[in-house]
C-alpha cells in the first residue's frame, strides 16, 4: 500500500523535475540517516559477525569461517525454521479470517461510529504488550477465567488444558497481531466505492460473486499489507512462546535469543539472523509484488 | 590573548564540575529482581552517591555487555562461575579490604569458595540452591530426587528452569557423572535421559517458575531456592527438597570490574550492603540463603525456619558450577534438538 503511494509520487516528481534538487535531498536526509544508522549499519554488523568465530565467552573473534552457515544446514534448524513459518502462516491466516469482517464492518460503519470503533482497536496499545500477554496467562490457566466460565455453565466439564500448549501460543500470536491486519484492510475498505457493489448487484451478481469479483480484488492490497505486517514479526516472536507456550517447543526467535543469552555463540546467532532476514526479503518481494499488482490500475 | 585566561578558567570549572559530579555516582550492573529499591535509596540518602542501576537476566548477558565495553560499570553481581572466568581474565579488580570493615559479618564458609579461594576479588551477596518443590496437596508420593519427579505418571505436571546448563547437570547427576565435565561423551550419555524428561515437562521458566505452581498448572518443580522460599511463604503445602543425587549450590557475588571509574563508591556500596540491618532487607525481599551471619541474627524464627532459604544440612551433595566455556554451545544444540523433536 505504502509502496504504491511512494511509487506514484516518485514517478510524479520524476516527470515534473528531471533531477532531485538540493532541497529534496535535505528533506530526505533524516530518513537516509535513520536508514543508515538503524538498518544498514546493524545489518552490516550482523553480516560480518555471521562469518566470524567466537571465544569461550561467546564474543566475536575476527577470523573468517563458514561454520556458522554450515551449522544452519543441520536438520534441527531447518525443522525449527519450518515450524516457525507454519506458526506464522497459520496465525496470519487466522488474522485474515477474523480481521477481514471486523475491518469491513468498521469501514462501512457511520462516520461517528467508525471513529469510536477505531479508537477501541487502539486501546490495547495503551498498556505494554507483556502485561497483556500475562493477562492471557490469567485467562488460560487451569484455575483461570476461561475454565471457571465454562465450569459455571457446564458443571461437569473437566478443566481445559490450554496454557502452555501450541493452542495458547496461537491465541497469543493472533491476539498480538490482529490489529496490524485490521488496520490496512480497513484502509482499503474505507476507499471501496459503494456504487461498484451496487452496480454488481444490479447486474445480477449474488453476494458470493460480489465478494469474489468486486470486494476482494479491491481490498486485496490491504490484505497483502496486513499479511506482511503480521507474518514477518510473527516468525520472529519469542516472548509469546516462552510465556504462553512454556518454552517447550522452540521457534526460530527463541533459538536466536538463546545464542546470545545462554549459548554464548554470537556468530551463530548472527548467521541465523542473516538467513532469517533473507527469508523476510523473499516474503516481502512476493507479497509486495501482489500488492502493487492489485493496487496498480487505481 | 586576553580571552585565553577566561576561556581556560571556564574549562577548568567545567572539568571540576564534571569530576565532582562523577565522584557522586555508582554504575551498578545487577540481576533484575535481586536488589531491593529501598537498599539503593538508603545508600543514596546516606552518602549522596547516585546509583545508576542497570539490570540483566543472565550471567551470559552480563558478560557480553561487560566485554562489549560500551559503558564502564563500577560494580557487578556475577554468579560464582562467571566471577571465576572474569578473575581468570583479569577483568575484576582486587578489593581493598581496608575499606570493607563489615566483611567480618560474612560467614567464613562463604569467603573461600573455589571461584575466589582467597576472597581477594569478590564479596558474597546471596547464596542458594536448585532443588525440588512439591505441592504436597496433590503429590502424595515420597519425592527425594530427580528420578522420583521424572516419572510417566507426572507427565505435564512439572515445571523446570528454562536453563539448559541446569537441566544437563541434573541428568549428569542422575547418571553419577561430574556436573562440570560437559564433554561430548558425557552429553551423549545424558541425551536419552533428557529426551525422556522433556516428554514429561510442561513448562520451562527461569524468570518466575513459581507462577505455574501457584496457578495450579503443575504440581512439581525444579526451581531456584529463592522461588521455593516465596512459595513456602505463600503456602506451606509447597515443600522444598534438595535432590538426593546432588544439588547445585550457587553464590552470587559483588565484584568491581578492572575498568571501574568509581571504585571508591563501589567499595562504599559493598560495605553498606554488608551491614546487618541493610542485608536483612535483601533477605526479606528475596529469601535466598544470606551469607551475612549478623543479618541472619535479625531474621525472625519463621524466616529462618524456611526450608528453602536455609535447607537442613543432612549430608546432601552440594555442587559448585565451574565455567564451561565453549561447551555452552554444545549444550544449547543438544537441548534445541531434543525440545524441537518432541
Amino acid at each position: 500500500m505504502s509502496g504504491t503511494t511512494a511509487g506514484t509520487s516518485v514517478a510524479a516528481s520524476g516527470t515534473h523535475q528531471p533531477r532531485a534538487s538540493l532541497r529534496s535531498w535535505l528533506l530526505l536526509a533524516p530518513t537516509i540517516a535513520w536508514l543508515v544508522i538503524f538498518v544498514i549499519a546493524p545489518t552490516a554488523i550482523l553480516l560480518v559477525y555471521s562469518f566470524c568465530d567466537r571465544d569461550e565467552l561467546g564474543s566475536v573473534v575476527y577470523s573468517f569461517t563458514l561454520d556458522n552457515y554450515r551449522r544452519i544446514l543441520d536438520p534441527i534448524y531447518a525443522r525449527i525454521f519450518w515450524r516457525s513459518i507454519a506458526y506464522a502462516a497459520i496465525s496470519t491466516a487466522l488474522c485474515v479470517v477474523i480481521g477481514f469482517p471486523v475491518a469491513y464492518c468498521i469501514g462501512r460503519a457511520r462516520e461517528a461510529v467508525r471513529q469510536r470503533l477505531l479508537l477501541l482497536l487502539m486501546v490495547p496499545f495503551w498498556t505494554s504488550f507483556l502485561i497483556r500477554t500475562y493477562a492471557w496467562i490469567t485467562i488460560l490457566k487451569q484455575e483461570g477465567l476461561l475454565n471457571s466460565l465454562i465450569h459455571a455453565f457446564v458443571t461437569t466439564a473437566a478443566p481445559f488444558d490450554l496454557l502452555y500448549t501450541p493452542t495458547a501460543v496461537m491465541i497469543g500470536l493472533v491476539y498480538a497481531y490482529l490489529p496490524f491486519m485490521i488496520l490496512p484492510i480497513y484502509g482499503s475498505v474505507e476507499k471501496l466505492d459503494g456504487s461498484l457493489i451496487e452496480a454488481a448487484h444490479d447486474l445480477g451478481a449474488g453476494p458470493l460473486r460480489v465478494f469474489s469479483t468486486v470486494i476482494f480484488p479491491l481490498t486485496s492490497p490491504g490484505i497483502a499489507a496486513g499479511t506482511l505486517l503480521v507474518f514477518v514479526p510473527a516468525i520472529g516472536m519469542f516472548a509469546i512462546t516462552d510465556l504462553l507456550g512454556g518454552a517447550r517447543v522452540p521457534l526460530i526467535g527463541n533459538v536466536i535469543q538463546n545464542q546470545f543469552m545462554q549459548a554464548r555463540d554470537w556468530p551463530f546467532g548472527a548467521a541465523l539472523g542473516v538467513v532469517f532476514l533473507a527469508l523476510f526479503a523473499v516474503a516481502y518481494v512476493l507479497l509486495q509484488g501482489r500488492a502493487t499488482r492489485g493496487g496498480g490500475p487505481a | 590573548m586576553s580571552a585565553f585566561p577566561r576561556w581556560s578558567l571556564w574549562l577548568a570549572l567545567l572539568v571540576v564540575a564534571f569530576s565532582a559530579r562523577a565522584a557522586d555516582e555508582l554504575n551498578l550492573f545487577g540481576w533484575s529482581e535481586y536488589v531491593p529499591q529501598p537498599v539503593l535509596d538508603g545508600f543514596t540518602k546516606e552518602t549522596g552517591i547516585r546509583v545508576n542501576f542497570e539490570t540483566y537476566a543472565s550471567n551470559e548477558e552480563m558478560l557480553s555487555k561487560l566485554l562489549a565495553g560500551g559503558r564502564h560499570y563500577d560494580l557487578i553481581q556475577p554468579s560464582d562461575y562467571a566471577a571465576e572466568v572474569l578473575i581468570r581474565r583479569k577483568l575484576i579488580a582486587p578489593l581493598d579490604r581496608a575499606k570493607l570493615p563489615n566483611l567480618k559479618n560474612i560467614d567464613p564458609a562463604f569467603r573461600h569458595r573455589p571461584h575466589d579461594p582467597e576472597g581477594r576479588f569478590t564479596v558474597p551477596y546471596m547464596s542458594g540452591t536448585v532443588g525440588i518443590v512439591v505441592n504436597t496437596d496433590k503429590v502424595k508420593d515420597p519425592i527425594v530426587g530427580y528420578r522420583d519427579i521424572f516419572q510417566p505418571k507426572f507427565k505435564d505436571r512439572i515445571v523446570v528452569l528454562n536453563d539448559n546448563r541446569e537441566i544437563v547437570s541434573w541428568a549428569l547427576d542422575t547418571l553419577g557423572l561430574p556436573v562440570n565435565d560437559v564433554t561430548r561423551e558425557n552429553l551423549a550419555k545424558a541425551r536419552p535421559v533428557i529426551a525422556q524428561w522433556i516428554q514429561l515437562i510442561k513448562v520451562f521458566d527461569s524468570d518466575s517458575p513459581k507462577t505455574a505452581l501457584l496457578n495450579g498448572d503443575v504440581d512439581l518443580g525444579i526451581v531456584w531456592s529463592g522461588e521455593a522460599a516465596l512459595l513456602w511463604n505463600e503456602d506451606h503445602k509447597f515443600r522444598y527438597i534438595l535432590p538426593a543425587e546432588g544439588a547445585h549450590q550457587f553464590v552470587d557475588v559483588l565484584a568491581i570490574p578492572a575498568n571501574a571509574e568509581h571504585p571508591d563508591a563501589a567499595h562504599a556500596f559493598i560495605n553498606y550492603i554488608l551491614r546487618p540491618e541493610v542485608s536483612v532487607l535483601i533477605s526479606k525481599a528475596f529469601p535466598y540463603t544470606n551469607p551475612n551471619l549478623a543479618a541472619r541474627n535479625l531474621l525472625t524464627p519463621v524466616q529462618l525456619a524456611n526450608p528453602a532459604s536455609y535447607p537442613p544440612a543432612d549430608g546432601k551433595k552440594l555442587e559448585v558450577f565451574h565455567d564451561i566455556g565453549r561447551a555452552a554451545a554444545e549444550i544449547d544444540r543438544l537441548m534445541t534438538d531434543l525440545k524441537s523433536s518432541k
